[in-house]
């Protein structure tokens, strides 16, 4: 991971009577009807464990979803619930305890992915994988995110807006620094332009081609295009630590730096969360509708495919592609990489369960940033490993960054020899004049 | 009055042989549901039988059950069954009235104390003293007490007599009640109805004269024989409610085709009478068979247990009027429950540091 | 007052009052909750997503292809038992006098023999599902006194109806009010726990429809 954050050692003693308090209160204050309808419809059918990866992968009845929002549900059921009066005078739900959240912290955050397969199976229609970010929440505020370092990056990113806590001026050199390496225009905090494209900051880091991708297609396009660095960095680990207010905070910033600029559209990189943040969230945090369009690199390529304004080279290869939760089964946009694959000319094989019924890469909703989370991970991994070996494929491609890097983790840590590569740069290393 | 001649010798007399009283006998045993075996001793029995007392006294009543059991077509025998008992009172059939039938009564009684059957037709009432059913400035319920207490045994005939009937029907003005409610101390045989099965009377009569005891009843007091099954079980119609085969209205495809009438209200299922097996008029039909549904008239309280008509997989009352109501109610309890909810749901506290 | 006429009577105004009360406190207590709106561009119209949520209450019955072999089990005895369960229902004669004689429609029954075949396969769904319910690992770390008393309340009224319609262990008058009491038990328990789901289903399934259509996201 980054060496310049020594993460803390894990929290050792068990949440104290105000930390309950404050988880109940975080608790309390996420319940709408959606919410309460969703915890009320439970029939306990246990199907959501067959969906889930962590189940599937260990067997073990703990990682059943809906069990893993137990104390969400209890508080519920105490304080919010219809015949909530009852359930406290006769005693017939307990009050929730600070051994019960200390052994609930690795269930809500180190197994779950949220990435809603359970969402999908769930005959009853309970999105759990939404109950399970909106218990992070109490969580949070009661600190009990894991620090390691989830918690840790979630505090970095309240303060300055970056998980890294990298500045502005960092942000620039950085992108100029892609830029020449890259040997593409880099176009940094303009005063006006129609597309600003946000980046995650794996790819900062780990995968800044995928940068000077986004330059070079926007560049080949002859878009009106800049990034805003008031407005960049939109991994947004905050949500998937449950720190509402730096989700809050974090997300408003882009939202400013898009409307300073009278942007039109609002780019996502290839990344999952950012996306389902700013697309579907974003606009609650502002208050109104936004006043620009937030596209998925991939919806924002396909799109500019089918229109003619971009054209790609046939590559002639053949491959498969993992889908990202947040963008395909979540977000409605598993459409887009398929057609850009298409007119790319790549002979796709689908996984076995693909598209809207693919497994999560086991790195989502945080749990890549849950160091003692890394043996499940891996355990999570081979269910990747296993569909993309059957089908004979040796390239995985993908649209999010943190999917890369997991997969690449896995890959390494089981010296595998497929490789994993990103859709977005394949776009840009294949530009038709 | 006690006379001197046995049946068997009036029987002769009248020029019916022994053979023909052991086919009646026959007939019996099987409408008792007693073993045949028993048929020559039931005969024998009657043979020597001497006539037995049977004083009538009518209390608040329709007239329907005296009625009936005139119209008893049953054999010749059966006919003569009532020559046999000594009806010694009997309000509606006696050519005495006013002080004449009164002495009657008295001197019936004195000369068979403790030996007399005391048949009652029609509730009690006991209200306001009973003043609502009079005879001879007496009440009901003063006439029933003296006279049951020298009784051998105590038939009550007809719904009325056995549970109160439909005087009892809601909201029982007259504070109407069956024999059982108030004779507790002398044997008492209910053979409900409204009015009941003629034959019935008969056997119950038939087996006290011949063995000298009551047949074997059931917990509600009623002969086994013919009350031991329900209207349901021998009813004719049965196949076509297996089926399924059901009316829908009156007089539709169905019920002429002569489907099951449960649909239409029939409670049969519930009701236990000999209806089905023996019918009226001398085994002519019986209420299903003439397309109408069994009310269930043999059954205590059958008058308040909702309408005829509707069946017993429905419920007897009907309260939508308080269905409104119980949703706003409910509306409202939700309503509370929700805004105490939102009371109790604080705004999240600034969040602490996030240390270990 | 007979066992029957307190169960066709009372006992039924009881648990009708009951189940209304009930039925309507539960759902305005969840519905009357503060709702966050939901701003972001749409991707259906407001008539698509009142679409994708009505169609999302009938396809979620139906599990992705995926998901099918690991939930088989749970499929196929679930569906046995609704299947049979509301078949019985609305297919056997009485039940649909009882509608009848409540709201004025009927319609034609199945034969009894259909019935009867069904409600042995029902019964035996919901013995099958009990077990699986104490035996598996997942099902038993999830299940509560709710679950178990929520099973008790259907099964009665499955069991006392079979023996209804058989005539047999008691008399017809008892089998009936012990049906009819164990169909009003069932009813004032409904609001109250677990069995509230045969009515939350079309919320719950409703709600994840039409919040889905917004994002265009599987369902």
């Amino acid at each position: 991971m980054n060496a310049n954050i020594k993460p803390p050692p894990p929290a050792a003693k068990t949440p104290d009577a105000g930390q309950v308090a404050l988880a109940m209160q975080g608790f309390v204050s996420d319940f709408g009807p959606t919410a309460a309808l969703a915890l009320e419809s439970c029939v306990h059918c246990g199907r959501c464990a067959e969906a889930c990866q962590f189940y599937v992968q260990t067997n073990e009845a703990k990682y059943t979803p809906i069990h893993k929002i137990e104390p969400f549900k209890q508080a519920y059921e105490r304080e919010v619930s219809p015949f909530a009066f009852a359930y406290r005078m006769l005693g017939l739900v307990p009050k929730v305890t600070g051994a019960e959240l200390e052994t609930w912290q690795s269930l809500i955050y180190d197994s779950c992915n949220m990435c809603g397969r359970c969402s999908l199976i769930c005959p009853m229609g309970i999105d759990i994988a939404d109950l399970v970010e909106q218990a992070r929440h109490g969580m949070f505020e009661a600190g009990l995110a894991p620090p390691d370092y989830l918690g840790v990056l979630a505090e970095k990113e309240h303060a300055t807006g970056s998980p890294f806590g990298l500045s502005v001026a960092k942000f620039q050199d950085m992108l100029h620094a892609i830029g020449a390496a890259h040997g593409v225009a880099m176009h940094v905090d303009e005063a006006r332009a129609d597309i600003v494209p946000t980046v995650s900051s794996i790819d900062l880091k780990t995968y800044p081609g995928s940068m000077a991708a986004i330059a070079r297609i926007l560049n080949h396009m002859g878009a009106s295009w800049t990034f805003r660095t008031d407005g960049f960095d939109a991994d947004n680990v905050s949500l998937t630590a449950g720190d509402r207010a730096g989700q809050r905070t974090t997300t408003l910033g882009i939202v400013r730096a898009a409307i300073a600029c009278q942007a039109k559209t609002l780019l996502m990189p290839e990344c999952g969360h950012s996306f389902t943040e700013m697309r579907w969230e974003a606009a609650n945090a502002f208050g109104k509708e936004l006043p620009f369009r937030v596209m998925q690199i991939t919806e924002f390529l396909a799109e500019a495919l089918s229109e003619g304004r971009i054209r790609v080279n046939k590559v002639h290869q053949k491959a498969t592609y993992h889908d990202a939760c947040q963008v395909s089964r979540r977000g409605g946009a598993t459409a887009a990489p398929r057609a850009i694959l298409k007119a790319l000319g790549v002979e796709l094989h689908e996984l076995e369960d693909s598209g809207d019924e693919g497994w999560c890469c086991g790195g989502g909703g945080g749990v890549a940033l849950i160091n003692r989370a890394a043996p499940l991970r891996d355990k999570v991994f081979q269910i990747k490993r296993r569909q993309v070996e059957a089908t004979g494929m040796d390239t995985v491609y993908t649209s999010c960054s943190g999917c890369r890097q997991t997969l690449d983790h896995g890959g390494k840590a089981t010296q595998w020899n497929k490789s994993v590569a990103s859709l977005l740069e394949l776009v840009a290393n294949n530009l038709k004049d | 009055m006690v006379e001197s001649e046995t049946l068997g010798e009036t029987l002769q007399r009248r020029g019916f042989s022994r053979r023909s009283l052991l086919k009646f006998a026959i007939a019996m045993t099987s409408s008792l549901a007693l073993p045949p075996s028993v048929a020559p001793l039931m005969a024998a029995n009657l043979a020597r039988a001497r006539r037995r007392s049977v004083i009538w006294l009518s209390f608040q009543e329709c007239t329907g059950c005296l009625e009936t059991l005139l119209r008893s077509s049953s054999p010749t025998i059966d006919a003569l069954i009532f020559d046999f008992i000594s009806l010694d009172y009997q309000e509606a059939l006696m050519a005495a009235a006013g002080t004449a039938a009164e002495r009657t009564l008295r001197e019936a009684v004195a000369a068979n104390k403790g030996e007399y059957l005391l048949a009652i037709d029609g509730s009690i009432p006991t209200k306001d003293g009973g003043v609502y059913s009079l005879t001879g400035g007496r009440s009901n319920h003063d006439m029933l007490m003296e006279f049951a207490a020298d009784a051998k045994a105590v038939l009550a005939i007809g719904t009325c007599a056995a549970y109160g009937g439909i005087p009892k029907a809601f909201p029982n003005p007259t504070g109407a009640v069956g024999v059982e409610d108030l004779v507790t101390d002398k044997p008492i045989v209910n053979i409900p109805g409204c009015p009941p099965v003629p034959e019935v009377l008969s056997g119950v009569l038939v087996h006290f004269i011949s063995f000298g005891k009551l047949p074997d009843l059931d917990d509600r007091k009623r002969p086994l024989a013919y009350f031991g099954t329900t209207i349901h079980d021998q009813c004719y119609r049965r196949p076509f409610y297996d089926q399924g085969k059901f009316a829908k209205s009156f007089d539709d495809e169905g019920a002429r085709q002569g489907w099951c009438l449960f649909e239409l209200g029939c409670k049969g299922p519930i009701t236990h009478n000999a209806c089905a097996s023996l019918k009226w008029n001398g085994g002519t039909s019986f209420p299903i068979e003439s397309g109408h549904g069994c009310i269930g008239c043999s059954e205590p309280d059958f008058w308040d247990k909702g309408s005829f008509y509707t069946s017993l997989a429905g419920g007897s009352a009907t309260g939508w009027r308080n269905a409104g109501l119980a949703a706003a109610v409910g509306i409202a309890s939700g309503a509370a429950a929700a805004l105490s909810s939102k009371l109790r749901a604080e705004p999240a506290k600034p969040r602490p540091e996030n240390k270990p | 007052m007979t066992l029957l006429d307190f169960a066709r009577g009372i006992g039924l105004q009881i648990a009708m009052l009951v189940l209304i009360v009930g039925l309507c406190w539960r759902f305005s207590a969840i519905l009357l909750l503060r709702q966050r709106p939901q701003l972001a561009l749409s991707r259906a119209s407001l008539l698509g997503q009142i679409a994708g949520g009505a169609a999302m209450i009938f396809s979620r019955s139906v599990p992705r292809r995926s998901f099918r072999r690991r939930i088989g089990i749970s499929i196929l005895l679930s569906t046995i038992f609704h299947v049979g369960l509301f078949t019985i229902i609305f297919g056997g004669a009485p039940h649909i006098l009882v509608i009848h004689q409540l709201i004025g429609l009927s319609w034609t029954n199945l034969p009894k023999g259909v019935v009867v075949i069904i409600s042995g396969l029902t019964l035996a769904a919901m013995i099958a599902m009990l077990i699986r319910r104490i035996v598996h690992p997942v099902m038993r770390l999830l299940s509560t006194a709710d679950d178990y008393l929520t099973w008790l309340f259907v099964f009665l009224p499955v069991v006392t109806g079979i023996l209804l319609s058989g005539e047999t262990i008691a008399g017809y008058e008892t089998l009936l009010a012990l049906h009819i009491l164990s169909v009003e038990m069932m009813m004032i328990w409904l609001p109250f726990g677990k069995l509230m789901h045969g009515v939350l289903v079309i919320a719950s399934r409703g709600t994840m429809g039409f919040n889905f259509a917004r994002k265009g996201a599987a369902t």
